[in-house]
């Protein structure tokens, strides 16, 4: 097991109308790691908890070993923070506010205007220094704010829905981003609604549903603990009625239905059943390309769960 | 707690609260109110004014604001320092970084009494350049740089009850509101208790006058000046104030208004540190 940067112990925060936890999971140094869940369900509350914004009712929550309430300093120093749909001042350029954020994290002056300049080239914001924030589109104000978290080299990066109000290019472009900041042994623990970025970018994830974490683990783990199944792609030409009838005959299939010219085999979560359907679909005299993974599994695994778990 | 961060939130805040209209606009009355009735007093050949007093006419400009305008601009940079930004969500980007709640908390508040202060020297200068310009050389101005400082002192009592109203509230316009109505309140009781305590001659009115927020903060700059200006000013600030001083002393004044601040900014920073950042609001 690594080392937990990202510690929720039981934490609980109750508002009186509302309960979010008890919250547990952790995550590790280097890993990608996406917060799942609807609007509500209390994915912000927690990461208001760990940004020390917000007291836990009860138990604790950990950055880099730290408690954020009684040592916001240290715990927050290296850790970068964009919100969903952020806030900022709108008299502020994009300038002043990256000056504002270098004062806040400790940059020296002499490095300051370098980090800016390459904070707003990553983001793309580099024409727009000078243009006040009331003049930025929404998209715009998110990289922004992106830019205000990977400000002063952070070691972790806390990412509430960063990819709203980005164009394709720009989430690709910042997909891009994450994936170097974690190869350089960064940390993120990344909320989002979208599940194929979550799918694509994280190695563990954790769902949230009003206030109870109904699944965490390895995304594999996570799919196939909610769906009981896996589901398998295969993209093969000449398959006879009578192969298809042998795949399903087979131990551990589940079904096998076609979709948009493809085979779709559902198979029992442990059942490793890939060579054998190989070997029917070449022994029938069929052409095999490709058998994968379905995809959109998380998709299905998130929405099976809500679904399971009720309103 | 470091003065480098708290120094980057002072900053902030001056230029926060200058891209707000509110301030500016009472801003703009001040300099009218610094420059329009000298004008007026010098071109309707009125002769209510002796010449021997034209040298201390300055006097009328610097303190007659302090009674209303300068108040009423403390409390509005103040009552929104820390509500606008629960309001406006932008307490959360900039809390989520490495500084302390109290770093933050004292940047803010410094940064707003700076610009408090900053608008006490303009209108002094501004008082004393119209002043000048109409009536001709002022006398006494080296207890200016004196005067400013009390003034600003002064200033600190509703400017620190508006800034803990607008913590605790967390909503602006309530905030004003509370604020500006614990002035009127204040005022409004000091005048009649004045008058009670005159009618009845009992002196234990006095003593609650004493205490009332307006009391301090009124007579500390008139007993700064009574005791530093030349008799030849008497007048000017009669006028300005008809009752004058009600507290006995400068001593008493300066420790009233401490007493008020230590006791609004120790509420407002116990609240600040023990409750949540509280998310968008308005």
């Amino acid at each position: 097991m690594g080392q937990a940067v990202i510690s929720f112990l039981s934490s609980v925060k109750d508002y009186g109308r509302k309960e979010i936890g008890p919250v547990d999971f952790s995550v590790e140094k280097g890993e990608i790691f996406g917060f799942l869940g609807p609007n509500g369900s209390g994915k912000t509350t927690c990461i208001r908890m760990l940004l020390g914004l917000v007291r836990p009712t009860s138990g604790r929550v950990e950055l880099k070993g730290l408690d954020p309430l009684k040592n916001h300093v240290q715990a927050l120093r290296k850790v970068g923070y964009s919100p969903e749909l952020p806030n900022i001042q709108t008299f502020l350029t994009p300038s002043d506010l990256l000056k504002l954020t270098a004062s806040e994290v400790g940059l020296k002056p002499s490095e300051v205007q370098r980090e800016i300049s390459t904070m707003l080239e990553t983001v793309g914001l580099a024409e727009y220094v000078n243009v006040k924030v009331g003049k930025l589109s929404k998209g715009m104000i998110q990289r922004l704010a992106i830019a205000t978290a990977l400000m002063g080299s952070p070691e972790v990066l806390v990412m509430d829905e960063p990819m709203i109000g980005l164009d394709p290019a720009g989430t690709a472009h910042l997909r891009d981003v994450f994936r170097d900041f974690a190869k350089g042994g960064g940390t993120i623990l990344l909320s989002s609604h979208m599940m194929d970025e979550v799918e694509d970018l994280c190695s563990s994830v954790a769902m949230i549903h009003n206030g109870r974490v109904l699944f965490k683990g390895p995304v594999a783990e996570v799919v196939t603990q909610v769906l009981g199944e896996k589901e398998l792609v295969v993209e093969a030409k000449g398959v006879t009625d009578d192969c298809l009838k042998s795949i399903r005959g087979l131990q551990g299939v589940i079904d096998v239905r076609t979709r948009d010219g493809s085979i779709i085999v559902s198979a029992q979560k442990d059942a490793e059943v890939r060579p054998k359907i190989a070997q029917l679909i070449v022994a029938s005299g069929a052409q095999l390309y490709t058998m994968k993974e379905g995809e959109r599994m998380l998709e299905r695994a998130y929405i099976d769960a809500l679904r399971r778990a009720g309103p | 707690m470091r003065p480098s961060v708290v120094l980057t939130f002072m900053s902030y805040e001056v230029r926060r609260a200058l891209a707000r209209r509110k301030v500016l606009i009472f801003v703009a009355f001040t300099i009218l109110l610094d420059t329009i009735p000298y004008y007026i007093l010098s071109t309707s050949h009125l002769t209510v004014i002796p010449a021997s007093d034209y040298p201390y006419l300055w006097v009328a400009g610097v303190f007659a604001p302090l009674s209303f305008f300068i108040q009423f601009i403390a409390i509005f940079i103040a009552a929104g320092a820390m509500s606008e930004e629960y309001e406006q969500g932008t307490a959360e980007m900039l809390l989520s970084k490495p500084v302390s709640r109290t770093e933050y908390f004292v940047g803010k508040f410094l940064g707003g009494y700076f610009l408090l202060f900053c608008i006490v020297v303009l209108n002094s200068l501004l008082s004393i350049l119209a002043a000048t310009a109409t009536f001709g050389n002022q006398s006494s101005l080296s207890i200016v740089p004196g005067v400013v400082l009390v003034e600003t002192y002064a200033s600190l009592l509703f400017y620190s009850v508006a800034f803990m109203l607008g913590e605790l509230i967390r909503r602006s316009s309530i905030s004003y509101i509370f604020a500006t109505a614990v002035y009127f309140a204040s005022d409004l009781a000091g005048l009649y208790i004045s008058i009670v305590s005159e009618l009845t001659g009992t002196n234990s009115f006095k003593v609650i006058q004493m205490y009332i927020p307006t009391s301090p903060e009124g007579s500390l700059s008139l007993q700064y000046a009574i005791s530093n200006l030349p008799s030849g000013a008497a007048r000017i600030l009669q006028f300005i104030s008809a009752t004058g001083p009600v507290e006995p002393s400068t001593i008493f004044s300066a420790l009233l208004i401490g007493a008020y601040f230590l006791v609004s900014t120790a509420v407002a920073l116990a609240f600040f540190s023990r409750y949540d950042v509280s998310k968008k609001v308005g």
